[in-house]
């Protein structure tokens, strides 16, 4: 699964602590989260959609259905 | 906090007393020096672990998430399995070779305790993509 937070984490002007504090993550999970090293849970997959007001399959990605 | 207070008290314990010991034992074969080095090893790993926990709590971040959560459910799952057979090899090599009971159960604690550290830092650095 691929994601799109690095990309949408600066069109929103965040830094990584600042993400991870608004869905009450460490940084380091954000980190992971952006090198795809790190697959989310559904709850914090949509915590981080809800942030960027985007539907959930916009910000996640299957890699098999680019 | 509680838990990373334990972590520091539990580092600086078996430090002190591995420490105490090996200077009130006098002169020790190379095995004993082996098996405080060990130790030594597990200690710094031990406080890192607690450092990087008080870190998080300065940084006003969860000091556990569920990545962390996860990556430490794997590790001691793992280990515990691997443990198993850790332990079987000790009863295996008891009945084989001359060495004292004591030596060969706190040989079994350290390879458990190294075998756990082992495991958490090649499942933290290869991540947990898609399974």
């Amino acid at each position: 699964m691929n994601n799109r937070i690095k990309e949408l984490r600066a069109r929103h002007n965040l830094t990584q602590e600042e993400l991870a504090r608004l869905v009450n993550v460490r940084r380091e999970t954000i980190v992971f989260l952006e090198k795809n090293r790190y697959v989310p849970s559904l709850k914090l997959a949509y915590d981080i959609s809800k942030v960027f007001a985007l539907p959930i399959e916009e910000v996640f990605v299957f890699a098999g259905e680019r | 906090m509680k838990k990373t207070s334990i972590a520091f008290l539990v580092a600086l314990l078996v430090l002190a007393t591995s420490t105490w010991f090996m200077s009130s034992s006098g002169s020790l074969p190379a095995a004993e020096w082996i098996q405080y080095l060990v130790i030594l090893v597990l200690v710094i790993f031990g406080l890192w672990f607690a450092f990087r926990r008080l870190g998080s709590a300065r940084r006003n971040e969860p000091v556990e998430d569920e990545m962390s959560k996860r990556i430490m459910t794997k590790a001691s799952s793992l280990s515990y399995f691997i443990s198993l057979y850790i332990w079987v090899a000790v009863i295996y090599i008891k009945d084989r070779v001359n060495i004292d009971t004591e030596v060969l159960i706190g040989s079994g604690i350290l390879a458990m305790a190294v075998v756990f550290a082992v495991i958490w830092v090649i499942i933290y650095l290869r991540g947990q993509r898609n399974e």
